[in-house]
């Protein structure tokens, strides 16, 4: 089992529902977000090509974050899942400087004084907030509770255009694997030998 | 399962109806002791199968907004202005209901006209007529302006349907003017998107987009194509010539059988009837005679040719559209829209072979016309002066190929789960539809309502209009002035335009009563607030704008309401008894939501909105079949059958000529000459034309820049940057922090990426920053309505640079078909 995401950057029309799913399932503080959809636009007028690229970590194969981490707080599951165990972190951000996608997000000290409506938490964030640590270093675990439950993450259950599609990159004849072979999937930033569980197709 | 069952329980999903935007996703919600902690689309329902945007995502942040109305509220600070602080006192419900029922019965008693009214909530279309029943036709917000009144009327009239879409299912060539429809807003959002996704990627299908700024629709498409804003029309009539005049492509046998295209035309512009009979007349070209349009003995309808008919000259009404448009080339229309003159040309040559007219397809056993192409459109195209004739245009270029609302074409979407209201109407057409959201209000010699509705007789409310008669009630000679506001789920002060003079009526009314859950910009105002449930906390059974599906999504609290809430209906209903008219109240809630008679309203009793939705559940889906059954079994979602998407018109006939505009202006223009008054109907047209009057593309030189104001996804129908996570989503995206402008145009005027500008109307000005870009007409300026804010809530940030201060707001601004205002103007910048 290797568990990984392929993402039609065709059909994506950079919508961010991905970006404010992940807010609610994961709950996370603000100015924290796991995925987010990046806009790129490319051209001269008229000839303008305006692409949307969801971000999120990519759960390397040979991921550079669990290389570094002095302590052994970032781990990857056998499955593939890179999860960061916040115990042991001690927030000395080696992770955050080896990942060539930057998208590891440390959590500064006082970063859970406010909610998003200030001091005064809301409900959900009252419920949410707990889990997490100041200090240490957070990042998408593709929703590694629901996986566990046979659900696919959050982004991809949301995403109106089934622009992310979630399996196992192991199994030939998954969705991910076809989508992969049939349209030419891609890795970002393939040169870094990284080998990122996240494909991307145009 | 019962509603107190539901929320004893500990941790449970339950399925309800989203209200983020104005349309009516299924959700369902997860809560564990008694906190939502997370809203997903329902995987169940037929529409948006799991699927929910960013802002129904969001929702949860909505529900436990801090800045909530927990209690009714009474203001102790009698100054108002923008920043002011009200200093709120929280009341009880008895002292707030007292204290506006006395004030508002006071204004009845003496002249209902009195009272504004700003009721605008999507969801509860049956309370809109509150002010109605209150004894008045006032409306104060803007349901035409940044919605269709240049649209819905002429769907209407079209095929009986509110709003339009092209057909996901089998379109392969779609062309979109001015809409976000399957991209970013619009007609559901989230299933649009899938559907547009799966016709796009899974089957291919070619998507052309028409707009100044390159919207998602446009970053998506295969071609965007730049145009001018309020030329949309040029471009369209462009290919409409070149499909007609130089290609020699329609669909003839459409034209014959299912428009008016071969009712004969007289001079005057008006349908040749039988002098006896009063029969209106086509040519049969078998005999080479005139017949009554329904004759049996008619061996072929003539649609082209030059008759004479009792020595009256006459065409049929398809040969006048031909000869109406021959001189509207692409070589002239592109001086208009800045279209390239080769690209209308290929345009039109690709949409018309896509047509593939003269094919059929067999769907479920039934054979129906397959055209697979459409040009669909929205608010941009035809949010203008001349916006009627705008959408004529648009219905035009489909026409002519055939593809009215059959598989692959241009498809009527319901208002709700009545689908397409058809109804046989005269000489064998279509009963025109223009009032589906209130039957019309009867003309009257004098203006009765601020916003002048009794001169728009197919046109939606004005609202805009309400300003300029209550500040200039001399123009028009409105006799009455306003003394109060009622505000359910609405913002007037920021969607209205021209808001400097919004703000002065503000500051002359004497009590501003609202309704809603958070406050903004003219509730900032109010005298006595009333908070509502949130949607996660009532009860409805809604449907709105559905395409493709029909049935009602079922609205129930996922939790117990957070607060002393009330239902905006029970809160309506309280103050109609107490200011007496309950009778007038409950007797339209009989038709507008639906009643069957059995469940009529007793005049002189109170009703909770549980009532109602049981009666109104037990009316459309039979007497086993109420709130109980919803309760227990959910929604009613399912897909349109074929027969209620394609061809629902049976054999009625749909209209290319649109005589009966061109009738309802000749009757206004009637009634306005023996009223001794001057009216401008010259928009009531039967053909789409282009007009070199447009006041647009007239104004002064030195405004060398059109200028508009746009939405896209996170920002889309309703309240959505004080909701932090889209606030935060938001201000990562570069075009709704700033004024786009395009980076040649910013070059010839020395402005740089950030710079502040100033940019100046002839109706207002506002400053912004400058966000200099690509993907945008270098004739134009775009502003995100993600700048516009300024209420007090702590969430959005005071930017201010809010689109509708560059706006006029009156008669000569608004179309005079529709009522919809110009929502372009034109700009001067400069760096500050």
């Amino acid at each position: 089992m290797h568990l990984g995401m392929v993402i039609d950057l065709k059909r994506c029309v950079g919508c961010q529902a991905c970006t404010i799913a992940c807010k609610s399932e994961n709950g996370t503080p603000p100015e924290v977000l796991f995925t987010k959809v990046l806009e790129q636009v490319a051209g001269e007028y008229p000839i303008v090509k305006k692409k949307f690229i969801p971000v999120l970590c990519n759960h390397c194969e040979d991921a550079p974050c669990v290389r570094v981490c002095p302590t052994g707080a970032t781990t990857k599951r056998e499955d593939g899942i890179v999860l960061v165990d916040h115990k042991k972190c001690i927030g000395c951000r080696a992770c955050y400087v080896a990942c060539p996608y930057k998208n590891r997000i440390f959590l500064k000290r006082g970063s859970l004084k406010n909610g998003y409506f200030g001091k005064q938490l809301t409900p959900f964030e009252k419920v949410k907030y707990p889990k997490w640590q100041e200090g240490v270093v957070l990042k998408c675990t593709f929703c590694v509770e629901r996986v566990d439950q046979g659900l696919d993450p959050s982004c991809v259950q949301t995403c109106p255009a089934d622009a992310r599609i979630f399996g196992d990159l192991s199994d030939p004849e998954s969705k991910v694997s076809r989508l992969i072979r049939q349209r030419g999937g891609f890795q970002p930033l393939s040169e870094d030998n990284t080998e990122p569980s996240v494909y991307y197709i145009e | 399962m019962r509603q107190a069952e539901l929320t004893a329980q500990k941790d449970y999903w339950v399925k309800s109806a989203c209200k983020m935007c104005i349309h009516s996703c299924a959700i369902r919600v997860h809560v564990v002791d008694g906190v939502v902690l997370k809203i997903e689309g329902d995987p169940d329902d037929e529409n948006n199968k799991g699927k929910l945007c960013p802002k129904g995502q969001a929702g949860i942040m909505r529900l436990y907004d801090p800045n909530r109305v927990k209690t009714p509220l009474k203001r102790t600070n009698p100054q108002k202005g923008i920043g002011v602080d009200p200093k709120w006192q929280a009341i009880s419900w008895e002292e707030a209901y007292d204290i506006t029922a006395k004030k508002l019965k006071k204004i009845r008693d003496e002249d209902p006209r009195k009272l504004l009214v700003s009721i605008n909530d999507f969801h509860r279309i049956h309370i809109w007529g509150w002010g109605a029943a209150f004894g008045n036709h006032n409306y104060f917000s803007t349901v035409g302006q940044y919605c269709g009144a240049a649209y819905h009327p002429i769907n209407g009239t079209l095929d009986g349907s509110f709003a339009c879409t092209n057909d996901y299912e089998y379109c392969n060539y779609w062309i979109q003017l001015g809409s976000g429809d399957g991209f970013s807003s619009h007609l559901h959002m989230a299933p649009s998107i899938k559907r547009m996704a799966e016709a796009r990627v899974a089957r291919g299908m070619k998507v052309v987009i028409v707009e100044p700024r390159m919207s998602t629709g446009g970053a998506k498409a295969d071609e965007w194509i730049p145009i001018l804003p309020g030329t949309d029309r040029a471009f369209v009539l462009g290919m409409v010539n070149v499909l007609l005049h130089e290609l020699n492509i329609y669909d003839a046998e459409f034209i014959r059988k299912r428009t008016n295209g071969p009712y004969l035309v007289g001079p005057d512009g008006n349908l040749v009837r039988d002098p006896e009979s009063g029969k209106v007349l086509v040519w049969d070209a078998g005999s080479d005679s005139p017949k009554g349009f329904d004759d049996e003995s008619i061996q072929e309808y003539a649609i082209e040719g030059n008759y004479k008919v009792n020595g009256i000259k006459c065409r049929p009404s398809f040969q006048v559209i031909k000869d109406t448009l021959k001189d509207h080339t692409p070589e002239r229309m592109s001086k208009i829209c800045t279209v390239p003159a080769e690209t209308i040309r290929r345009i039109a040559r690709e949409y018309g072979e896509a047509a593939r007219i003269g094919s059929t397809i067999v769907i479920e056993g039934k054979e129906y016309p397959y055209r697979p192409a459409g040009v669909n459109y929205y608010r941009g195209a035809i949010g203008h002066v001349d916006g009627g004739i705008d959408s004529l245009a648009m219905k035009l270029i489909n026409l002519i190929i055939g593809n009215i609302d059959v598989p692959g074409g241009h498809i009527g979407v319901g208002l709700d789960h009545r689908c397409l209201i058809v109804e046989p109407g005269p000489d064998g057409m279509i009963k025109p539809q223009p009032h589906l959201l209130h039957p019309q209000c009867a003309f009257t010699e004098k203006p009765s309502s601020f916003h002048l509705i009794e001169w728009y007789p197919i046109g939606i409310d004005p609202g805009h209009l309400g300003a300029d008669n209550i500040l200039h009630p001399e123009k028009y000679g409105v006799d009455f002035k306003p003394e109060a506001l009622i505000i359910e789920h609405s913002n007037p002060m920021w969607n209205l335009s021209a808001t400097d003079k919004v703000m002065e009526v503000f500051k002359r009314l004497d009590f501003i009563v609202a309704i809603d859950i958070v406050l903004n910009e003219s509730t900032d105002w109010a005298d006595i607030v009333f908070p509502d449930h949130s949607y996660l906390e009532s009860h409805l059974l809604v449907d709105i704008e559905p395409p493709v599906i029909t049935g009602h999504v079922y609205r129930r609290p996922v939790i117990e309401p957070l607060y002393d809430s009330r239902d905006a209906t029970d809160i309506l209903t309280e103050l109609a008894a107490r200011i007496g008219f309950l009778e007038q109240w409950n007797g339209l809630l009989n038709f507008t939501v639906f009643l069957k008679p059995e469940y009529y309203l007793q005049p002189d009793k109170k009703y909770t909105n549980l009532e109602l939705t049981d009666r109104m559940a037990k009316s459309i889906y039979g007497p086993d079949h109420g709130l109980d059954w919803f309760q227990e079994n959910g929604h009613t979602v399912r897909h349109q059958t074929p027969e209620e998407m394609y061809l629902p018109y049976g054999e009625n006939r749909i209209p290319i000529y649109f005589n009966f505009i061109k009738e309802t202006g000749d009757e206004l223009q009637a009634k306005m000459k023996a009223a001794g008054r001057k009216w401008d109907t010259s928009s009531y047209l039967p053909i789409a034309v282009w007009r070199d009057s447009h006041p647009l593309h007239n104004l002064p030189p030195e405004f060398d820049l059109y200028a508009f104001a746009f939405k896209e996804t996170l920002l889309n129908f309703s309240e959505s940057n004080s909701i932090p996570w889209i606030n935060e989503a938001m201000e990562n995206i570069p075009m709704h922090m700033g004024v786009m402008i395009n980076t040649k145009t910013a070059k010839t005027k020395g402005i740089k990426n950030g710079d502040s500008i100033k940019i100046i109307s002839p109706f207002g000005e506002v400053t912004g920053r400058a966000s200099v870009v690509e993907e945008i007409h270098p004739g134009c300026i775009a502003m995100s309505n993600g700048i516009s804010r300024w209420s007090n809530h702590p969430i959005p940030k005071k930017s201010n640079t809010h689109f509708n201060r560059l706006l006029p707001a009156d008669v000569k601004w608004t179309c005079g078909m529709s009522g919809h205002l110009e929502t372009s103007t034109k700009v001067k910048i400069f760096k500050i």
